[in-house]
């Protein structure tokens, strides 16, 4: 209940600057969507639409498998700084 | 013809000449399959988000271009077969809406593409005016 309680139900961000495409390239834009382990967030925390998590899933999967968003975050592979490489 | 995207990560262990002849032979076997290449956006070497065949590095390089649907499958073969490339990812823009996010990405990898250029002319210029003054100077 308490993360429920940190992410409010809200309205859904990519609708709101009416995002019609995303690039798996963007990875600051992807960190929206993100859990600290790089976990892709449920809808019910971040408040997007139906149509946009799905965008979000297929672009974040994309990423991963360019090796721009990493798989799983364990406590062996800790990232220090993961967007350090980013202009 | 359909439109692409390309992204290839070739070793970082390589000289920077071998990256760049290894970029061209990718692109050679684009062309010759076919493909007409619309824009290249070279993102550099950057730190991979996980470890790939030991490699901690890669030098990541995007190219869009369109070929025929038919076509992929030997390029993605011909990837494979490169020792040289640790990762490839082949996406691919269909629907009219893709069509349109491909066609402004190209037109922001041209941008890209010329822009170093620009600086480039702004440092020669820099570089003209000194020796104007030392003229000016004798």
């Amino acid at each position: 209940m308490a993360e429920r309680r940190k992410y409010k139900k809200r309205f859904c961000k990519y609708c709101e600057a009416k995002v019609d495409f995303m690039d798996y390239k963007d990875v600051a834009a992807l960190r929206f969507s993100l859990s600290e382990r790089y976990k892709i967030m449920p809808r019910r925390l971040t408040g997007n639409c139906k149509r946009h998590q799905d965008m979000i899933a297929t672009v974040i999967k994309r990423a991963r498998a360019a090796a721009l968003v990493p798989y799983t975050v364990t406590r062996k592979t800790v990232v220090t700084a993961p967007f350090e490489n980013l202009k | 013809m359909r439109n692409y995207e390309n992204l290839v990560i070739v070793k970082p262990t390589l000289t920077a000449e071998e990256i760049q002849a290894n970029i061209s032979a990718i692109e050679e076997v684009i062309t010759s399959n076919g493909g007409e290449i619309a824009a290249r956006d070279a993102m550099g070497m950057r730190k991979l988000a996980y470890p790939l065949g030991k490699n901690e590095r890669g030098y990541f390089h995007v190219i869009y271009y369109s070929v025929a649907p038919s076509a992929i499958n030997e390029i993605e073969r011909r990837f494979r077969i490169n020792e040289n490339l640790l990762r490839f990812v082949t996406i691919k823009y269909d629907t009219n809406r893709e069509v349109t996010a491909w066609n402004q990405l190209v037109q922001k990898a041209q941008k890209k593409a010329t822009q170093p250029a620009g600086e480039a002319k702004v440092e020669a210029e820099e570089v003209v005016i000194p020796a104007a003054l030392e003229e000016d100077a004798e």
